[in-house]
Parts: structure tokens; sequence; C-alpha cells
């Protein structure tokens, strides 16, 4: 049974593209058109306004809240080219830092697993990816990769820290060795996996091909402890494929069709534990889907918009054996 | 093999706007976002009202009941009872436990429900009596379909008792539900039985039972069929209900509340020595002719009816769809798997049924800001993705006390969650540096083994000597012993502390290698290295002589290695030249104490001990 726990007037004058909860659930980022950028606390049913963050100069797509051992960080892009990155000091929200380099909008925003450092990648209709590190005193060092994807790209989203081998101290500060990854979409209907070669530079790894119109979201599945990786990516075509690996080193993606949509497929975001995907539609609809262990997938639940206040169970789909 | 449910549910969303606008969706750490959204992304959106409104939306809600949070701590005391129950235990021993265990869970249902029952009348708004009161007939229907499970799986009632044990059942809630009613019927006829039955002590096999039973029933055939009561079509009815005649029983019935209490009342005229395995011929046609096809079965009646026909996976099913948590499912699930009633059946979405459960039940707990604790023992009997599940929910407990950040802790620790610790430390210690909590800062980087963190404290903790002259949580630096090792800054930090507290206690020649060792090893930050000098000119000035020729050669060698390199910042000018100034005094200071010890020093040196 789900129920509506909280109502949040977030006061946007016009159409709301992202809301982000933090970490614990205590904290609501949202953005939208009319350029700002607000944070609200939301704990226990209520909804005070933290900070109306003001910089951007169009609408603004994307928020995303940093892990909390970095402090109170979020990031957030826009139209307007530009990535912005705010930080919690003293109590007071302030911009922190500015990245202006890209040619157009800048669409998608994804911090990577902690466990690499603060790394924000950033994915814009230039068709090129930027990666920006903080590298303390409030330095930032940008890598970018160029012609990421032709027209443009439309979202980015990390690989989950995997450390090869065992994990091991190193008191005197050094890192293990963690191979970082990352996956892109974009409008030349490709997703795309990079990875960070020793020398520092990021090198394409894979092309995923299965899409015949713009990819939209990527969203790379957390870990759960098992080897296998899985990518979900949903395209312009109305489809969703979800991709699986299952062995870090044999790098064969093979895909699987999750459903074809009447309509465009927006949006593909993974639940925290890893076990259920929610895919959003221009069939102003969003349905949630969990993988059977006969490796299927199966729609558990269709959350739709209407009136009235009816609260439906949400029920576990069964699939027959065969 | 099951069968596929049928379309998925629906959701409905209140307050969403209609056809107009898409939906946007995302996931929080225990929550789900909708709101409006238009998701082409245009510069201009087009002039449609966009709703501002986002909708935090949540399963598992119950866990917020004030009343159901009894249910859940105590049941999960029977629940780490039951896991630790001794595998070794076999047989009649084994059964009582379980048994034991299953009556534990009821009693406390039936506390739950007597509770909320009470609350229930002392409402002051309707509304809230209303819903407490729907809660109580949830609860009584979970105490009934619980009581039933116990009857037919676990305490595996043999031919004779069953119908003993269902009368039981029957009484115990139709009765209470309608008392006066049911007490008519059910109680006149079994008194004459029970008698018969002659219970405690029963010595009589199951065979002389029924033999008797036999006689009896064909005794009264016979008086119906001699129409010995015809005159009296009361005491005729009453014969024929006596043999079971479900013509005659159904016209009573609205004495019957229920068709479950039509089934009991019919077995025991009908077939009181019914076998476990023959239930279910009679509870299909009881529903079904108690019904009398006016009415369609409610999700109660499909449970009840799963259950008599020893249909567990059926039962569980349908119970965890009419639910609104997963509290009943799971442990009744894991009772039963105890039991080892449950085959490895139909693996769904990689783990087996009970600790699908399980993980679903305690996914939820971690809903609330205590009773996540419950959740951890439950994920720790979940021996396939219960670990992993726990790491994952464990590092998104808001840490908004110290208390509570060390009970978490505390648990990733026993656990051996290395990855947890250490992540959740350098939580902790971000949030005492931007505190201006510098000790606690400090000893949370060392429990997270965060050398860079460490050093970055260390860093402040100088800086403001630097800036004041004194050293704050002392108490800590002075007692880093070996995890000063974690960092060079940190270790340089432990070391010069150590040197002042040497001084502090007048050894001055230890003070003074201490203090030169700092350089020539390199711990020193080259930016420090003015500071240590100058904390060397006390040493240089004093009566004796405490730095010998060898260290005062050393000691310029470092003044000269510093002076000569001398970065140039982006300084402006005149700052530049005032701190040249400054500077210039100092080195000149310096190199005049070091030539007056250096002098001293040879002379001593040169000439015999003793001065």
């Amino acid at each position: 049974m789900v129920s509506v726990i909280n109502t949040v007037d977030t006061s946007h004058e016009d159409m709301i593209h992202d809301a982000q909860m933090d970490y614990y659930g205590t904290r609501l980022a949202t953005c939208s058109s009319d350029r700002s950028v607000k944070i609200f606390d939301v704990r226990n049913g209520g909804q005070i306004l933290i900070a109306d963050l003001r910089g951007h100069e169009g609408p603004v797509w994307q928020v995303a809240w940093a892990h909390p051992m970095y402090g109170n960080i979020l990031a957030s892009c826009s139209y307007d080219r530009k990535v912005i990155i705010w930080r919690e000091e003293n109590g007071t929200w302030e911009k922190s830092h500015e990245h202006a380099g890209h040619d157009s909008s800048v669409n998608s925003v994804c911090w990577a697993p902690h466990d690499y450092g603060l790394i924000l990648a950033c994915g814009s209709s230039d068709g090129a990816i930027s990666l920006l590190t903080y590298t303390g005193e409030g330095q930032w060092e940008v890598k970018k990769i160029n012609n990421a994807h032709t027209i443009g790209c439309n979202a980015v989203s990390w690989a989950p820290a995997v450390v090869p081998g065992s994990l091991i101290d190193h008191p005197s500060g050094q890192k293990p060795n963690y191979i970082k990854r990352f996956a892109s979409g974009g409008c030349d209907n490709l997703i795309k996996l990079w990875k960070e070669e020793e020398d520092g530079q990021w090198k394409e790894e894979q092309k995923l091909e299965a899409h015949s119109d713009w990819v939209r979201d990527v969203a790379w599945a957390p870990s759960i402890g098992l080897p296998t990786s899985t990518i979900a990516g949903c395209s312009q075509d109305g489809r969703v494929f979800i991709w699986t690996c299952d062995d870090a080193s044999s790098n064969t993606w093979s895909p699987k069709l999750l459903h074809k949509f009447n309509d465009v497929v927006w949006h593909v975001s993974w639940s925290i534990t890893a076990n259920i995907l929610a895919v959003s539609g221009g069939d102003n609809k969003v349905t949630l889907w969990k993988e059977s262990v006969d490796g299927q997938w199966v729609c558990i639940s269709d959350v739709n918009k209407g009136q009235g206040s009816v609260s439906a169970s949400v029920t576990e789909g069964q699939q027959n054996e065969q | 093999m099951e069968e596929l449910d049928g379309e998925p549910t629906v959701t409905l969303i209140p307050g969403v706007n209609s056809k107009k606008n898409q939906m946007y969706f995302d996931w929080g750490p225990g929550e789900m976002l909708v709101c409006e959204t238009s998701f082409n992304k245009k510069e201009k959106s087009e002039m449609v009202p966009s709703c501002p409104f986002i909708y935090i939306i949540r399963k598992d809600v119950d866990v917020y009941s004030q009343i159901l949070r009894k249910l859940f701590n105590e049941s999960h005391g029977i629940f780490l009872g039951l896991q630790r129950i001794d595998e070794e235990l076999t047989g009649k021993s084994r059964k009582s436990q379980l048994v034991r265990v299953s009556k534990n869970y009821r009693s406390v249902i039936r506390a739950c429900m007597e509770e909320m029952h009470q609350v229930a009348i002392a409402a002051k708004d309707p509304a809230n009596g209303r819903q407490f009161s729907s809660q109580v007939s949830i609860l009584s229907a979970m105490e009934l379909i619980w009581n039933l499970c116990e009857i037919l799986f676990i305490e595996v009632a043999p031919a004779g008792p069953l119908l003993l044990h269902l009368l039981d059942w029957v009484r115990l809630h139709v009765c209470e539900v309608d008392s006066l009613s049911a007490d008519v019927l059910g109680s006149e006829n079994p008194s004459k039985h029970d008698s018969f039955w002659n219970l405690p002590g029963n010595t009589q096999t199951l065979t002389e039972l029924e033999l008797k039973w036999q006689h009896w029933h064909e005794e009264c055939e016979r008086y119906l069929q001699d129409s010995t009561f015809a005159t009296s079509p009361h005491l005729e009815s009453l014969l024929k209900i006596m043999l079971g005649d479900e013509a005659a029983l159904l016209e009573q019935k609205e004495l019957l509340s229920n068709w479950y209490h039509f089934l009991v009342t019919r077995l025991l005229y009908s077939n009181p020595t019914v076998k476990p395995i023959d239930l279910h011929y009679y509870a299909q046609s009881s529903l079904d002719l108690f019904l009398g096809g006016e009415s369609s079965p409610e999700p109660l009646d499909n449970i009840l009816l799963a259950a008599f026909e020893f249909d567990i996976h059926q039962v569980i099913k349908e119970c965890s769809i009419a639910l609104s948590n997963w509290w009943f499912v799971a442990h009744l699930t894991d009772l039963l798997d105890h039991c080892k009633l449950l085959q490895s059946h139909n693996l769904y979405f990689g783990s087996n049924m009970r600790e699908f459960l399980l993980l679903e039940y305690a996914s939820g707990l971690f809903a609330h800001p205590s009773l996540w604790q419950l959740g951890v023992d439950y994920f720790d009997y979940c021996p396939e993705l219960g670990r992993v599940s726990l790491e994952l929910h464990i590092e998104r407990i808001p840490l908004n006390t110290e208390q509570k950040a060390l009970k978490v802790l505390r648990i990733c620790e026993q656990r051996q969650m290395t990855e947890q610790v250490r992540s959740i430390c350098k939580i902790l210690a971000m949030k005492a540096v931007r505190n201006n909590r510098l000790g606690s800062a400090l000893s949370w980087s060392i429990r997270a083994k965060d050398a860079a963190f460490a050093t970055l404290v260390s860093d402040r903790f100088l800086r403001d000597y630097c800036e004041r002259g004194c050293f704050s949580d002392l108490d800590l630096i002075d007692n880093l012993g070996p995890a000063m090792m974690l960092s060079d800054r940190l270790t340089f930090l432990g070391k010069y502390r150590e040197f002042h507290r040497m001084y502090g206690e007048k050894r001055f020649a230890d003070a003074a290698s201490l203090l030169l060792s700092l350089m020539t090893s390199r711990i020193a930050p080259r930016s420090f290295w003015m500071t240590l000098l100058t904390d060397a000119l006390p040493l240089l000035e004093q009566k004796q002589v405490i730095f010998s020729a060898e260290q005062t050669y050393e000691l310029m060698r470092c003044l000269e290695d510093l002076t000569s390199r001398r970065p140039v910042h982006g300084e402006s000018d005149t700052e530049q030249l005032q701190d040249d100034d400054i500077e210039t005094t100092k080195v000149e200071m310096l190199r005049l104490s070091l030539a007056r010890n250096l002098a001293r020093a040879i002379i001593r040196e040169g000439s015999l001990e003793g001065s």
C-alpha cells in the first residue's frame, strides 16, 4: 500500500524538471524552468524552504546531491550552458563554483561514487562530456571528452565503485586502484561506456547499439554484491533495454528488451537497493519493473496520475515459470 | 505453477493533473518522488499552467503507527527466539516449541488488538474511531488466519482432535464477534458431545470413537425415519441438524455468522473424525452452500479456503495482496519455513520466499527513525541478500545525534562492514570540521583511517596554533598513540605537540633533538619551518648550550635552505615588501642566534667536560 506522506509546495513559477532527495531523505532539491534551484527540509512530513538559489540564466534541467562525506553539496545544470556547484557553508547555501565549458545546453549531471573522490560528470547538447574533479582549496580540474555523442549527449550515469581484488588498508593515504567507469546516452542513438585509463584520460570502452532514435536516459544499477553489471537505457523510440554484463572482465554486454512503450520514454531510474526500475514515459505513467529469477522483467505496478484520493496496493506480479 | 496475476495494479496519485502533463518520478532513499513535468526540453515552456507540487510517497506507512509499534517490537523478540531454536531438536519436542512460538505471535496480535480496541472506543473523533476499528478487524482477521494455520500446518492435528481444534477456533473467533447468536447454536449441542468424547485422558482409540459415533448416528437416523418426533417440528429439525443435514443447518443460517462456522458445525454432525486431507472437500462446498450464489467470496474467505486446502503458498500470496504491510506474511512464512513446510519453490526475485518477505519487511522498518534497529536483526537472518541489503540501508540512516552515529557504527563494526564504517566516519568528520569541532573531526578521521582528511584537520590545528599561539583539544593530540602514523601531517602535529610538552617539562636537550629531527626528516611541512626555527630561538638563547655544534650546523643548513628558495606567490607588492621586512628581521635574528650558539658549542665541545 502506498500513501502520499507529504506534498511539497515548491512555489516554482514554471515547470519542474527535476527533484532529488538527499542521501538521507531529509532534504529535497528541485529545479525548474523558472531558473531557480530550491532546497527544502522535508523531515517529519513538513516543508521548510532552506534555500532559493539563483544563478542560472535559463531553465535548469537537473540537480544532483554529492555524498554527505564531502559536505552539503549540490550540482545543477541548465540550458544556459553552465554547471553550477552549490555548497552549504556556515548554514547558508552559496554558489561555490561555476563551470562554463560547454557550447550548448548541459542536460545531465551525475556525481561519481564517493570512493573516487568528488567528481562530477556533465553531458551537454554540444556533444561533449566534461568531468570536474575537486582537487582541494576550491579548485576543480576539468577533463573534457569532445564529440562523445554527435548532435548531443542527453544523460550520464556512473557505474558503482567496484574494488578490484581485496580491499586493503592504506594508512599512508593511497587510494586503492578503482577502475572508474560511466555510461552516457546521446542523440546518436547510442549508449557509450567510458573508462578512465591509467594516464588519467578517458577512453570509449564500449558502444551499446540497440535504439533507433535518440537515447534519452541511462541509469547504471547500484551494486548488490553480485558480479553482474546492469544498465537501463530508454529512448525516443519508445523502447527500454536492460543491458547486462556478467563479468567485469569479459566486457560483453547483452541487451534485453524490457518493453516497447507507445510513446517516448524519458526517464529511467533504479531504486536504491537496486531491485526495482522505474520508467517514466510520455504516456503519463510511471511503471515499476522487477527481474524475476528466470531473468524476465515483470511489471509490478503502474503509477498513474488521476483525480480522486485512491491509493491502491502495489502487488508483486508473478510469472509463469515457463 | 503460479499463473500470471493479471494486470499490475494501478496506483493513482491524487491531485496530479489530468491528461495534460507528464509525470516525473524518482527514488529517494526510502520513498518516491512524483511531480508533474514536461520532458520535452525546450527553452520556453508552453503556457501550460504548471503544478508546483511535489508528492512524496511511501510504502510501509504502518511503521509510523504507535500501537503497531508494540507488535513490531514484541514479534521481533519472538522472531529471534525462533531463529535460535536448536536445529537438532526433532519430533515432538520441536513441534511443541514451534506451537509455542505460534501461540506467542498470536498473543501479541491479540494484545495489539485489545489496545487498539480501547483506543477506538476512546476516540473523540468518529472518523478516527472508525479507522481504529477497521484496524482492529484487520488484526482480528490476521489472528483468525494465523490460528487456523497453526492448527492445520503447525500443530498438524491428526484426524480425531482436528475437529476439536476447529471447534475451539470457531468458538474463539466467531463467538467473539457474534456473541449471542453463535452461542445458541454453538454451545448447545457440542456440550452433549463433549461428554461423549470425554476429552482429557481419552483412552479410546479413534476407531472405537468412530464406531461409537456411527452407532449413535444410526440411532438418530432411525428416530427420524420412524418419525418419533414427528409431532414436534422443532425437535425434528434439531434431529436433522444432528444428522448433519445441510439443508437443515442452512435453515438456521442467521445463527451461523459465516461459512466456516457452517463448515465446522457440519463436520461436527456429519463427520467428526474427518481427516485433514479430506477437509478441502467440505470447505469448498460449505463456502458455496453458505453464500448460495448471492454474494462472492471476500479475500478473507479465499485465504481461509486456501488454508483448508493446505495450499500454503496460496495463503501467503493472498495475504500479501490483502494486507497493507509485510509483517504478517513475513513472520508466518518464517515460522512455516522452520516447520520445513516450504519447499524450495518458485525462487522469485533471486531468493526464496521466506527471505524475500523478510527482506521486504525489514526494508520497511528502516523507514522509521528507531524501528530500523529491529530491521538489522531480520537482515542478519537472511543468508543470501541480507548482508548487502543491510549495507545499503544502514548508510542511509540520518546521523542526527552522536549517540545514533555510535549505535550505527557499532552495528557495522560487529559485522565487519568496514566500508560502511569508513564512509560514516568520513561523513561525521566532515560535519565536525564544518562546525569547527576540530578534535571531534580528528578522532572521526582516525577512526575512518582517512589519511587525507586527517591531514586536512591537522593543517587546521596548525593554522589555529599559528593564529592563536595555543592548541585546542590537547588531550586528543597528546594521546594519539599509533594513530599518529595515519598521515605525515598528523604525525607532525603529534610530534610538534610533544616538543612543546618537552619544553614545558624543561627537557631541553630532548626537545631540541626532536625539533631538529622534525625538519631534517622532512615530516614538517616547509611552510612551517620558519615557525619551528623561531621556536628554536629560546633554546638557542638559553644560558647552557643545548644544541650541539653538529645540530647547529643542521639548523643553519635548514635556514639557508629555506631562505634561498623562498617561493613568490601572487601577493601584492606592498604586502610582499612588508612580509619581506619581517622575514628579513627574523632571519637575521636567527642567523645571529645560531652563530652565537655555534661559537659556544664549539668552545664547549673543544674543552674538557664539566662546564
